[in-house]
């Protein structure tokens, strides 16, 4: 491809800034983890990271939440990506957001120490999923529990804004944004303009 | 020591100003040129290709600076290079977005790049259904210019045959992605055209500049140049002419006027010292984009323009006219359902248009006058914004995000108001900006008409979205609000009658002929058409009508 000298030289530069990004307060795992795509992700263990604005308590439950929402599964899920850090640093920056997750994460241990008796995080991965399935499906959304819902697509958002924009939710994606190529690329099924007979894809 | 007199004084290094530097420096005039901020460093201003998490909000910006931001352009990535310092005002109820990049070259280091030449249907929509007046010129005489222009900075599209849309002469267009021909053909069965956009980005290398190697991050700055903007095209042969002094830092505030109230220089803000400058010029071009031109002119008061240089009229910062942008339907296709990904934004938003296609054999065939134009869009964007929206959580809910990746597609409408005499720019009694001068005050609001093209334009999305096999999640709630275009027009408009209009049909004052208005302001409104191109065509016959004015010894060369 032409260019690829540009490209490379580029990319030394895009590698100093990452460098520079990893001096920023609050992405010791993501960064760290970012770094490292592949088998060594699980190897790492960060050093532990506190948290700018959630309590400890607090910052449990939204890193499993995190986990929760984009798990790991046969790909890295939000854990492996950095998610919770991320959000703790961007809701440490907005105090418009910072009332929504405090009173959400209070909703959410009462809502669960009513329904079972136990707070969130003392509960079973399994029984976390059951409790948050009315909350963030809607066809099982139950009437009274709109305050949990709202909470629950907060924290959603947030979820989906750290995980696909590190380099693991860029892989999840297979992202093809910020390449170079030779020529504008073209739609590859010549012949079926309406792509009504495309070869279906697994998942 | 005598004061330095330049031959002319040019305010702005954006589309028009750079054509005016280039143009008047070219033909051996001395040119101080005056830019309201710095020059850029590709490096550190743009985007230069990080990624996310080389930013430090991953390029959402910082959730407290969220209510500095002007527009989409100014983000992280790019937030340097917008003026945050200078204020405006609108009125109690109405509201504008003015994105302000002061930076040398102005918003033609991140603009939008379609480049679609207005024509004669514009030039002659007052004939045509009685709104408003004719512009003072026709097609024919801006045609070559256009010509001329293109060749200069290279446009990607085809040729197209439009009513609407007088055709060019182009470099290879933009290839069609997947959602490109599955649109296209929802367009057909509806009847209306869907065709690739004029784009001013070069899709082979042209002209000494770099072909573009399709990253897609336009809109946060080229580092090499593959698109036209002023850094890149204009005023590297401006300073090889050694003609053009550029003075950056330098915020324009008013044109100084000797005693027969003729122009006589510019004075300004040096940003470094915070000191008042004069600089001198037989004549002054102002360049500063719509609203800031007005705004500078509005400033220029003296004994014989109490109400703001070139005056007489009372029509300085009048007849403001935007284009309302919104997404109109947006939605998904099923056809791209669990599809690879595919590099769709490489064009970064302007590979396919749906050129006007309403009122054009009868301009009453509609409920709306005139007409708007649609910029479809969508597939794998670098964050899916989709998901933020998406139902459930879990190892489902991923799969789902990577199923849908591909699949999106929206429906932008680029649709112009009226001329209206509600919708001005005049100076705020009260505000003054950190130096001491009197702010911009907007004064704004929707039109009937536009408000009807927009209804008319979810209406038909919703419906090629359909035809297209697509799936509708919804149609536009509310337009963006004004001002999100960058696309105002007015303020200076350009006519034959001095009592109507600030400036001649050269863009020459009316009231003070040794002053020149080279940007947006001098047209009659927005037309369905993006305003660069025209910006740089009529700003390129001002400056050859000022040289041969220069010539015929009318600003007299010392």
């Amino acid at each position: 491809m032409a260019g690829q000298g540009i490209q490379r030289r580029r990319m030394l530069r895009i590698l100093g800034t990452a460098a520079a990004a990893a001096q920023f307060p609050g992405f010791s795992k993501w960064t760290f983890a970012c770094g490292h795509i592949g088998n060594a992700t699980l190897q790492i263990k960060p050093a532990e990271y506190h948290p700018q604005f959630f309590t400890p308590a607090e910052y449990a439950s939204v890193e499993r939440l995190s986990e929760i929402i984009i798990p790991a599964d046969t790909t890295p899920g939000a854990k492996e990506a950095g998610v919770a850090e991320f959000i703790d640093f961007m809701v440490a920056s907005d105090p418009d957001a910072q009332y929504g997750f405090r009173t959400g994460l209070t909703w959410l241990d009462a809502f669960s120490d009513e329904t079972t008796g136990k707070r969130f995080m003392e509960l079973s991965l399994e029984q976390q999923t059951s409790l948050l399935e009315p909350l963030g499906f809607k066809d099982k959304a139950r009437a009274g529990q709109e305050a949990g819902q709202q909470f629950f697509s907060m924290m959603r958002e947030y979820t989906v804004k750290g995980f696909y924009t590190t380099e693991v939710g860029f892989k999840e994606l297979d992202n093809p944004a910020l390449k170079f190529y030779a020529e504008s690329p073209e739609c590859p099924h010549q012949g079926d303009p309406e792509h009504k007979h495309l070869p279906p894809q697994k998942h | 020591m005598a004061k330095r007199i330049y031959d002319v004084v040019v305010i702005g290094t954006g589309a028009g100003g750079g054509m005016a530097i280039k143009t008047l420096c070219e033909a051996g005039l001395k040119v101080c040129a005056l830019n309201a901020g710095r020059r850029l460093n590709p490096e550190k201003d743009f985007r230069f290709h990080r990624m996310p998490w080389d930013m430090e909000f991953r390029g959402l910006g910082d959730p407290k600076r969220r209510d500095e931001s002007f527009g989409y352009m100014d983000n992280e990535y790019t937030t340097a290079a917008w003026d945050h310092e200078i204020p405006f005002t609108t009125p109690r109820g109405m509201k504008w977005m003015w994105p302000r990049c002061n930076a040398v070259g102005g918003k033609t280091n991140f603009w939008g790049r379609s480049s679609a030449r207005f024509g004669e249907i514009d030039f002659r929509a007052a004939s045509l259904d009685g709104y408003d007046v004719d512009w003072p010129i026709t097609y024919d005489e801006i045609s070559p210019f256009y010509t001329r222009v293109e060749k200069l900075i290279g446009v990607a599209s085809t040729v197209q045959n439009r009513p609407s849309n007088p055709d060019g002469s182009y470099l290879p267009p933009f290839h069609f992605r997947c959602l490109d021909y599955i649109l296209q053909a929802g367009c057909k069965r509806v009847g209306v055209p869907y065709l690739p956009d004029r784009c001013a980005q070069l899709t082979v290398p042209y002209e000494g500049h770099p072909a573009c190697h399709f990253c897609g991050e336009c809109t946060t700055g080229c580092d090499v140049g593959a698109f036209f903007s002023t850094p890149y095209f204009l005023l590297p042969a401006a300073e090889a002419t050694k003609n053009l002094e550029l003075r950056s830092d330098a915020l324009a505030k008013n044109i100084l006027v000797d005693q027969n109230g003729q122009a006589t220089g510019v004075a300004y803000i040096d940003r470094q010292t915070k000191q008042e400058v004069e600089v001198y010029g037989r004549a002054v071009v102002v360049a500063a984009s719509c609203i800031e031109s007005a705004h500078i002119m509005l400033n220029s008061k003296s004994r014989h323009w109490p109400n703001g240089i070139a005056n007489s009229s009372g029509q300085l910062g009048r007849n403001l006219c935007d284009h309302l942008y919104g997404e109109s339907a947006r939605g998904y296709l099923p056809q791209l359902l669990g599809q690879p990904s595919f590099p769709d934004h490489v064009g970064d938003s302007t590979i396919a248009w749906m050129p006007r296609w309403q009122n054009l054999n009868n301009p009453h065939e509609e409920k709306f006058v005139r007409g708007y134009s649609v910029y479809p869009d969508g597939g794998c964007e670098e964050f899916p914004g989709f998901a933020t929206k998406l139902d459930g959580f879990g190892s489902s809910f991923k799969r789902e995000v990577k199923r849908r990746y591909p699949t999106p597609v929206s429906f932008g409408i680029q649709a112009p108001t009226l001329r209206s005499d509600t919708n001005f720019v005049d100076l705020d009694p009260e505000v003054k900006d950190p130096y001491g001068i009197p702010v911009a005050r907007i004064h704004f609001e929707w039109d009937e008409n536009v408000l009807q093209m927009w209804e008319h334009s979810k209406r038909i999305c919703a419906e090629v979205l359909r035809a297209a096999g697509g799936e509708l999640e919804g149609t536009g709630d509310a337009p963006e609000i004004p001002g999100f275009s960058l696309h105002e027009t007015g303020t200076c408009r350009m006519g034959n009658d001095p009592k109507m209009f600030v400036t001649n049909r050269f863009g020459q004052a009316h009231d003070v002929p040794n002053l020149y208005v080279c940007d947006a302001s001098v047209f009659l409104n927005c037309t369905d058409k993006t305003t660069t191109i025209s910006i740089l065509a009529f700003s390129l016959r001002t400056s050859e009508h000022l040289i041969e004015n220069f010539r015929r010894g009318e600003h007299a060369v010392a």
